[in-house]
């Protein structure tokens, strides 16, 4: 793992009308780094990932990705937005395209790769995520946990470098989580640079080298798996803990 | 009182009237839904533009500017009645123009307020159907990079059509009943020609019976159609 600042997050604030969600949130994401963020609901974790490739726009601070300070009104976010993937809680596959479609269309629109190289870059994505048997299938025909693992594929076929995932096995079937899950744990053990908001504290343990947690706005505590599960130091991260695990 | 023989002699010396009034009212309807599609689609952008943090404040401005007129254009000839419309649009387009008053201009005329009118309605019909398409798809297709515009055409739209086509179909069909308000600024259409027929035979019943019959064949059939076809386009996607 070499240590190149991927993302510099300073003094991060987001507010919607009266509400303030993020409250200044300083981290740093290096190449190679799993960050799992973990909090309550309404601590505004999906807020700040969402914030990390402008989904949301902040009102306050600094994103930094690769040199280039997202938060400028002169940054070209389509273009940054190529190299930072996607996975959202609800999928979200485009549901007119095929699953090959769905891996093609960016790489072929955006990046003006040729169709028949996107097709097998598609084609050996959908292979690593067991799905090559798939590609003609229409996200409707699939299960949840298929869908999700056809929307990281669709992620890497930009070959971003960082991955951002919402609470992607949030809305799974049971039987369905793990399948998910190890598609990502495949992807951390290829140093994929990844920010994880999540609710299984087992996979966040397994997987991450670093664990936030974030409540009321702020990063409460963050640290390696061990020490953060096995011992924490905020209260509050001792009353979550407690009540989740 | 109605009498059957009374309305088979009508049908039989006035038939020919009342199959080219039918296809006036067809041609009309056809002109407006071409027309309401258009300016429908037009005033649909102008409604759904918003305003980005990243706008600066004269662009704020006019897309709020833009927005508010759409808005009250939809607003306002939804909230009164077409006949009204097509009198206050004859009479003041048409007369304003000192257009020589033609039959061939009293139809343009009769068109343009008919495809304003449906504008609104139409306009209406593409926000919602492309309001119904899920957030996550436009938020899924700009995280792959694509500009909005891109989203739109590749993602966002061809989702919206299978929303809007049954609803732009039976918009077609409404106007096919409320082309009939035309007759009364002397438009020659379907009702109009079941007027001039009853004043000319004073047979007041019967032309009217003939015309509401051939309003209903053309229309429940293809409102049938259409709902066969929602029903089947509907099943292709949720399978």
């Amino acid at each position: 793992m070499s240590h190149d600042k991927l993302i510099e997050v300073k003094g991060l604030e987001k507010h919607f009308k009266h509400l303030q969600v993020l409250r200044g949130i300083d981290i740093d994401i290096y190449k190679g780094d799993v960050v799992a963020v973990i909090g309550p609901s309404g601590s505004g974790k999906s807020t700040f990932l969402r914030c990390l490739n402008l989904l949301e726009e902040p009102t306050g601070g600094q994103i930094i990705f690769e040199g280039t300070d997202l938060t400028d009104r002169k940054t070209n976010i389509n273009q940054l937005r190529q190299k930072m993937g996607m996975v959202f809680q609800s999928f979200n596959l485009f549901a007119n395209m095929t699953v090959l479609q769905n891996l093609t269309i960016g790489p072929v629109k955006v990046k003006g790769m040729k169709q028949a190289d996107a097709e097998k870059l598609a084609l050996e994505l959908l292979g690593r995520v067991g799905l090559a048997d798939r590609a003609d299938a229409y996200p409707i025909q699939l299960s949840g946990g298929q869908q999700q693992r056809v929307a990281i594929a669709r992620a890497l076929a930009m070959q971003p470098d960082v991955m951002l995932f919402d609470e992607p096995t949030s809305a799974l079937d049971p039987e369905m989580v793990h399948e998910v899950l190890d598609v990502i744990k495949q992807l951390a053990a290829e140093h994929m640079t990844m920010v994880i908001v999540t609710h299984e504290m087992g996979f966040a343990r397994e997987v991450a080298d670093r664990v936030v947690f974030i409540d009321q706005g702020v990063i409460q505590e963050q640290g390696a798996p061990e020490q953060f599960f096995t011992n924490p130091q905020n209260q509050r991260l001792k009353d979550f803990l407690s009540k989740v695990l | 009182m109605f009498s059957f023989e009374r309305m088979i002699k009508v049908w039989d010396k006035y038939s020919s009237m009342y199959w080219s009034g039918l296809g006036y009212t067809l041609l009309f309807a056809l002109a407006a839904v071409v027309v309401g599609m258009i300016l429908g689609l037009v005033i649909a952008s102008g409604r759904m533009m918003k305003s980005q943090s990243r706008d600066n404040e004269a662009v704020k401005w006019l897309k709020g500017v833009v927005r508010a007129v759409c808005t009250a254009y939809v607003e306002v000839f939804r909230a009164t009645p077409m006949l009204v419309q097509v009198f206050i649009i004859y009479y003041s387009i048409g007369m304003v123009l000192k257009l020589p008053d033609s039959s061939f201009n009293r139809m343009f005329w009769g068109m343009v307020a008919v495809g304003l009118n449906s504008a609104a309605y139409m306009s209406e019909v593409i926000r919602s159907g492309i309001g119904a398409v899920p957030g996550g798809q436009m938020e899924a297709a700009r995280c792959v990079g694509m500009s909005h515009w891109q989203a739109m055409q590749h993602v966002i739209l061809p989702q919206a059509v299978r929303n809007i086509l049954p609803a732009m179909c039976n918009e077609f069909v409404t106007i096919i009943k409320e082309t009939s308000v035309l007759g009364m600024v002397g438009i020659v259409e379907l009702m109009f020609r079941a007027q001039s027929i009853a004043k000319q035979t004073y047979i007041f019943l019967e032309p009217y019976v003939i015309a509401a019959i051939l309003y209903f064949i053309v229309v429940f059939p293809l409102s049938k159609i259409i709902s066969a076809v929602e029903r089947r386009m509907s099943k292709s996607v949720t399978r």
